[in-house]
This record gives C-alpha cells, structure tokens and sequence, in this order.
C-alpha cells in the first residue's frame, strides 16, 4: 500500500464511505464468483439432476466415484501434461524469442514485423482458432496432410485429431501456436525495464549474447517469469474452449481434460452433483496454486 | 554489434535466427491467410489444391455467410462487449479509487478479496450460476452473459487500474479537498482524465476477453438471437460441415473487425495488451 493514511486507523464515517466505493465491485465478486463457487461445493455432496425436485445427500461418494473414474485420470493427465508443455513453450521459448528480438539482433523494422506476426494469433477467438486448424488437420483435404503428401512425407500423414495417441497433443499445440506471442510480447515489455547499461557493460568484458541472457535477462524479468508461469499453470487448469471447440475431449475421452469432464457431465449427462465435484476439484487446485504465488511473492 | 565481431560464427547465428524466425512468422500467419483465400473457394477447388489463389473468387461465399447470421451474432457481441466493458471499468476505476486514496478498515482484506477472484476460473461458479439465471429469468438475455463477464474480468481491471492510480500524486487530491471539492467530484475532475491510458489499455484488454469469451456463452443463451459471435460460428460450422467455402467466408467475417482492428492501430493493440507486464 502506498498512501500514507494506512497508520491512523479510519472512523466509522470515513470507513461507511469508502465501502461505499468499492461496494458494488464487491457485490459482483460475491454474487458471481464467490456465492457460486461456494455453492457448489455444497452441491458436490448431493446426487441429482438438473429438474429433479429430491436431492440425495451423498456425502463424500462423489468424490469416491470421480477417484475411482478412469476418465478423470486421464483429464488430469491431460491437464498436467498441457501444464508442463505449455510453460516450456510459454515460458522458455516465448522469453528466448523476447530476448532475441530485444538484443536488435533485427532491425527494427523487421524485428517489429515479425512481433506483429508472433502476436496475431492471440487476438482471434479461441473458437475460430479452434475450427481454422480442425480444418488444417483434416485428412486428405487439409493442408497438413497436403504439406506432408507434397514433401513427400506422407507416411507422417495422420488424422491428428482422430487418434486417442495424438488429440490431445494436437490440441496442446494450437495452443501453443495462439499463446507464445502474446506472452514473448508480454517478455519484451518487461526486458525493456531492466537497465541497458547492464547488458552493455557486458558486451564490453566480451560477454557473448547467451551469457548476457543468463545472466542479466533471466534475473531481470524474474518477477514476471513467475507470474506468466502461474498465470499459465492456472490457464491449463482451466482449460475448456480450445478442447471442447477441436476434440470435444474425443477420441473416446483421450483428450478430456478437467473443464470438458466437468462441462459434459453437468450439460450432456446431467449430473449435476457429479459435475460439482470436478468443479470442486478444479477450484482446490486453483485455490492451492493461487496461494503458493502469494507465498513465493512474500519470500522474496 | 560491431563489424569486427561478425565472425563466421556470428555470421552463421544471425543466419539461423532469421530462419527461425521467418519460419514462425509464416507459421503464425499463413493459417489466416489459407482462410481467406479458401473463402473464396467453392468445396471442390478446394480439395482439389488447398493453397494457391482462387481460379474464380466466389464473392456469394461472403454474402451466403453473412445471411445466414453472422451479421446478428456480430451484434450481439458488439452489444454484450460493450455494456461489460462500461459497467466493468466504471466499478473497477471506484473500488481502484478508494483503494489507493480513502482511508477504511479492513481495505487490505477488501483488496485481497478483490484480487483473488482472478485465480477462480469460471468453471468453478457454471453451475450454480446456471441455476440462479434460469431462476431469474435471466438465462438467454444480455444480462445472462453481462453479469458473470463483469463480475470475472473486475479482479485484473482493478488490479491494473490501481496500480497505476498509485503514481498519481495524492496532493492533486489534498488540494481539491482544500478548496472543497468533494471525493466524487475529485474522482471525475481529477482521477478520471488522469487515467485515461490505463481505462483505454483495460477497457482493450476486457474487450478482447469478452468479445472472445466462450464457456458463458456456451451455458447461458440458446436463441439465435442473443447469441454471440463464438458461439453463432460454432452452431455455423455444425451446420455447414459439407460446404466448406462458405464456412470459411464466415470464420472470416467473424474475425475481420478484429483483424482490420488490430492492423490498423498494432502499437496501440500490443502496448495496450501488455500493459501490466511489469509492476
């Protein structure tokens, strides 16, 4: 906190006043966000469907029945494996590319083409993303398999999205392709902050351009190589549009992860107790990943 | 770098990294172009040789798209993106105000909570929010996507819009107070003009969220008519499976105000977009 006022402690006046303020941004956290997710934790001990007028109270069997429920392994798998791909990618490369196009190793005019073009995926919409490489990936007709016919690289040829062995991986990479500009972007802004006078006191010891990075790049922009990696994390968590747009988590449940489990089970199977305890789930995760940044935040 | 340290090897890197990066440019962008060239395409062109420009530009692709709703589902985005961004910044920039200049107990508490509604992703709160709108009678209206919008984009907004509030002088404020002022005309004379950056850097970033936003979309409208744009290419695509042109005139006529957006004024997009990188 920066302002000053902290240390007198505030009247009843002056405190009505500023929960006056913030009020209505409260009511909406607390009615939108709050309110539900609590509810339903309540809703993931009751068995019932969406019109059924009797709930039965099942206490923890939900969770018994989602532990012992093949298909939440492999959402969570999915899940994890979506998480680690997508912080090398978002993470590693996307600060690798940061660094390069930060070092004027281009010049500017291209080195700002070529952050245009990184970052244009991540304006368009999950869904028209999700669809566009649905088509690319299509057998015979899309031009993957066209590119690998014409290289003469077809027996690589596949339906990407069709086998249980690559959906998810498929998946994983449209998300990729969408997300590591925005985040190189997001790294050059935060290269730029860190002093140049470092890096050319550097250069002139002969410091080669991968030192430089380790050395001064890397400490530099720690702060936000721990929030990307947690906003990350957290975004392969809640993961949903991208899978249910491309795969649906199909081929037979492969490529479920933890949103598509939960969204099908509430939406299409209508259980509705069942698919509070994978929300439930997903909040617990969140709620642990969330406290763990505030936490290494505070050691440092 | 200097012309003496362009050695052989040097020479070799700076080779490999244009590859490397041309080659990730043309794989970022070429996806979009293939769309719009293949809009132009009847289904048969394009199995027949899926790059390559079109041997007839089939302009009807654009016109059957457009007439089967894409013209409605752009609108109805246009009207739930706009009415989340006013409602979202006007809360965020008061909660962002008190925060950073009023004096009142359990503000630490109050932010933290703020904040934390950003580890919350929404698929925890789907559900019983489902209920409360078909409850309401808010399912399938505006407001069935508004409310939850808002109440999910605020946690960053406030964030954003705070922060920066704390690089304004607080004697701004003690000044206005001398002379009378009062704390909302404070707020709209002074604060407000101040932050004109930030609200239009934030209010891009709720944009985009919004304008892309797909899971409440998905849950809490039906009709044809209240649809939004992620959701009409969805049911779009469905039904256009076998004719592939003029799903693809229709992909990208749902992007092109984006698009043009975005490469019309790309240093204000990506500055914009980016902002809240560093502290």
């Amino acid at each position: 906190m920066t302002d000053r006022s902290d240390h007198t402690r505030a009247t009843w006046r002056q405190s009505l006043q500023g929960w006056l303020w913030v009020a209505p941004a409260l009511l909406f956290l607390v009615v939108f966000v709050y309110g539900p997710a609590l509810t339903n934790i309540r809703f993931s001990l009751f068995s019932f469907s969406a019109m059924s007028l009797d709930w039965d109270f099942v206490g923890f069997d939900n969770y018994l029945r989602l532990w012992n429920d093949p298909k939440f392994t492999t959402a969570l798998t999915n899940n994890a494996i979506y998480a680690v791909i997508s912080v090398a990618c978002q993470v590693g490369v996307a600060l690798t590319l940061a660094a390069v196009l930060e070092a004027r190793v281009f010049p500017d005019l291209s080195a700002n083409l070529f952050r245009t073009a990184l970052f244009l995926p991540s304006i368009l919409p999950v869904v028209v993303v999700g669809l566009v490489w649905q088509l690319l990936m299509t057998p015979t007709t899309g031009l993957i398999d066209q590119l690998l016919w014409e290289t003469g690289l077809s027996s690589w040829s596949k339906a990407w999205l069709g086998e249980p062995d690559t959906a998810i991986f498929a998946v994983i990479f449209v998300s990729q392709w969408q997300w590591t500009g925005y985040i190189m972007a997001l790294f050059m802004v935060a290269i730029r902050a860190v002093p140049r006078d470092l890096y050319e006191a550097m250069e002139i010891d002969g410091a080669s351009g991968i030192q430089q990075f380790w050395h001064i790049t890397v400490p530099g922009v720690r702060e936000t190589i721990l929030i990307v990696t947690i906003i990350t994390i957290l975004g392969s968590l809640k993961v949903f549009d991208i899978v249910w747009v491309m795969t649906a988590g199909g081929p037979n449940h492969s490529s479920e992860v933890l949103g598509t489990l939960m969204y099908r089970a509430a939406f299409r199977d209508d259980m509705i107790g069942y698919s509070s305890t994978i929300a439930t789930v997903i909040f617990f995760i969140a709620l642990t990943i969330g406290l763990m940044q505030i936490k290494l935040q505070k050691d440092r | 770098m200097t012309a003496r340290s362009l050695t052989a090897l040097a020479v070799a890197n700076r080779i490999l990294l244009w590859a490397v990066f041309l080659t990730l440019a043309v794989i970022c962008v070429y996806p979009m172009i293939w769309l719009f060239l293949n809009a132009f395409k009847t289904t048969n062109d394009m199995f027949a040789a899926t790059w390559g420009l079109p041997k007839v530009w089939h302009w009807e692709n654009f016109s059957t798209a457009w007439n089967y709703g894409i013209s409605r589902y752009l609108l109805n985005s246009l009207i739930v993106t706009t009415a989340t961004v006013l409602i979202e910044l006007t809360l965020a920039t008061m909660a962002a105000y008190a925060l950073v200049v009023l004096n009142f107990r359990a503000k630490a508490a109050i932010y933290t909570l703020i904040l934390g509604g950003a580890i919350l992703p929404p698929e925890v709160s789907l559900i019983p929010l489902f209920r409360v709108m078909a409850e309401t009678g808010l399912y399938n209206t505006y407001f069935a996507l508004i409310l939850p919008n808002v109440a999910f984009g605020l946690p960053f907004t406030t964030f954003l819009i705070r922060a920066y509030m704390t690089g304004i002088p607080g004697e701004l404020r003690e000044a206005a107070l001398m002379d009378g002022a009062g704390e909302a005309r404070i707020f709209r004379e002074v604060y407000l003009p101040l932050c004109r950056p930030i609200l239009a850097s934030a209010g891009l970033i709720s944009a985009m969220r919004v304008w892309n936003e797909f899971i409440f979309a998905l849950t809490f409208v039906e009709s044809e008519t209240v649809k939004t744009v992620t959701i009409g290419v969805m049911s779009f695509a469905v039904a256009l499976r076998a004719d592939w042109g003029v799903l693809m005139a229709g992909l990208a006529l749902s992007i092109l105000p984006i698009l043009a957006t975005f490469l019309i004024m790309q240093r204000q997009f990506v500055g914009g977009l980016t902002s809240g990188a560093v502290k």
